[in-house]
């Protein structure tokens, strides 16, 4: 019993989860106040392009899934609509980014940024699929271009802390 | 190489039809959606404070450098416009009372007769797609899915998740917000001035206030008030009521009292005003004028108790056909600089339940 809880808390899942939930806690406080020109820069969206970048599209359509769904439980969106996004940006920078054996740096901060942007024009586009229409305006463009910039940022870290949650096996001390 | 691309279609599907069955089961107002919310609040609660507080310097130093100036500016204006209305604020709190009295001497519902719940606003919106705000009181003060939110202006919008000590409110610019709401217009036509009337005992506004708790009428003809700042422009009590003796009076008629036109007032973004729409196209559109006050319009299935002030309008754009006027509304709140907030615990009657 104890063994099987260990294994489970050692799972890339279970860190997966705890690393959202602090990038998530980022998100909701920083980044909901510092807005440059008064747009946010979406860290989730980064965070999950910058987990396509470094894995497979299965497991980066995981990470968009369970980090969306995440989002969607802090904010006022029905479940699931985040968790759509994400889950198709994670897999599409992931796609992306199949071509190429071995991607240089620039390359793979440049598909993270463009993916990071394509989420902010999914997200009122899914919205408005479910009848919360109102949002697909010129803001969108704006919003994407800040969550660009900040992907560019923010990508450098997000790709080795992504690449350590999702570390396929964890010594556990033998 | 085909058994990946079986994998990731398999993949890209589950992902699909799991987001369309949470979506299907938030979206019906699944009981189960709103336990998987509060169980992650508990767990997220605690982390998103902790990161509060330990971001707290970096979004204070943030705000420092990017608003100094406007907040200098501001403050600036702002003492020239508090010793402005320190004359004027008087007079508005008295006749607000009066206000309050005739309505309850009415039987009509008002503000002062709904308990309210003070909270202060303790984050904004993570996202660029939806206006919201989060407070720092919940269901642990009685808060509920749907109760109107008012600052000191003016009403900002409803609550639309409620966590035990916090809740979501969704902002009036939020275009999924629609209210209810009335055009307070006023009326082209000219009062009826009566010839003076030769009776004896004739009950007045203040009078008739005056007698209410004992039932009895009184016998004062003054129709003056000494309120500081206050004056009244006609008198507005009924014209079977209304007999001053020896004097000119001026009696309004019904079609001189304050027009009320309904609509609907929609949300369109940050930045961008709200609406009035669905007013009626065929009467007296061209009587709405600009700086016309906009207050909800109330009703069993309202989302807001009546008369609650929201804003004025500030263009008025002629339609044709029978869509008739569309309003743009200046808020009387100032969504962008939102502190401390007042949750009206009344609940609508379409959101009980929730």
């Amino acid at each position: 019993m104890f063994e099987r809880l260990l294994m489970i808390v050692a799972s890339r899942w279970f860190r997966l989860v705890l690393v959202v939930l602090l990038v998530l806690s980022l998100q909701t406080t920083l980044f909901s106040e510092i807005r440059p020109w008064g747009y946010s820069v979406q860290l989730m969206a980064i965070f999950v392009a910058a987990a396509g970048a470094v894995h497979d599209v299965r497991t980066a359509a995981i990470v968009g899934m369970v980090t969306g769904l995440m989002y969607d439980a802090v904010l006022a969106t029905p479940l699931g609509v985040s968790g759509l996004v994400l889950g198709v940006i994670g897999a599409a920078t992931a796609l992306a980014l199949q071509p190429f054996r071995d991607p240089t740096w620039w390359l793979r901060m440049l598909i993270i940024g463009l993916a990071a942007a394509l989420s902010e024009l999914l997200m009122p586009f899914t919205k408005a699929l479910v009848g919360l229409g109102g949002w697909l305006d010129v803001r969108v463009l704006a919003a994407m271009a800040v969550t660009f910039i900040g992907a560019l940022v923010f990508a450098a870290p997000f790709v080795p802390i992504s690449r350590w949650t999702l570390r396929e096996k964890v010594l556990l001390g033998r | 190489m085909a058994q990946n691309k079986t994998q990731l279609t398999r993949a890209v599907v589950l992902l699909a039809l799991a987001s369309v069955f949470f979506i299907t089961l938030d979206m019906s107002n699944s009981s189960a959606t709103s336990r998987v919310r509060r169980v992650f609040d508990t767990v997220f609660y605690p982390v998103e404070n902790i990161a509060r507080v330990v971001t707290r310097p970096v979004s204070g130093a943030w705000k420092a450098f990017r608003n100094y100036d406007d907040v200098v500016a501001e403050n600036d204006r702002l003492k020239e416009q508090v010793a402005l209305q320190e004359g004027t604020a008087v007079a508005a709190a008295a006749s607000v009372r009066l206000s309050q009295e005739l309505l309850a001497l009415n039987g009509l519902p008002t503000l002062a007769g709904i308990n309210s719940v003070t909270a202060q606003v303790i984050g904004e919106t993570p996202t660029n797609f939806s206006q919201t705000i989060e407070i720092n009181q919940g269901a642990d003060s009685g808060i509920k899915v749907g109760m109107p939110v008012l600052n000191a202006a003016g009403l900002i919008g409803k609550v639309t998740e409620v966590f035990n000590n916090r809740a979501l409110v969704m902002l009036i610019s939020d275009p999924d917000y629609a209210l209810s709401v009335k055009v307070v217009t006023k009326s082209n036509r000219t009062p009826v001035t009566l010839p003076p009337l030769i009776t004896e005992d004739a009950p007045t506004v203040d009078s008739v206030l005056e007698t209410a708790d004992t039932s009895t009428t009184s016998s004062t003809t003054t129709t003056t008030t000494t309120i500081l700042g206050f004056t009244p422009s006609a008198t507005t009590v009924p014209a079977d009521v209304v007999a001053s003796a020896g004097s000119n009076i001026s009696v309004p008629s019904v079609s001189q009292l304050a027009v009320r036109e309904t609509g609907i007032l929609e949300g369109r973004g940050p930045g961008t005003r709200p609406v009035v729409r669905f007013l009626d196209a065929t009467t007296r559109a061209g009587a709405i004028e600009v700086g016309a006050p906009i207050v909800s319009a109330g009703g069993s299935r309202s989302l807001a108790p009546p008369d609650v002030v929201i804003g004025v309008v500030s263009r008025v754009v002629e339609r044709l056909g029978t869509a008739g006027p569309l309003l743009e509304i200046e808020l009387v709140a100032d969504l962008s600089n939102l502190s401390f907030l007042r949750v009206l615990l009344y609940q609508p009657i379409t959101e009980s339940g929730r």
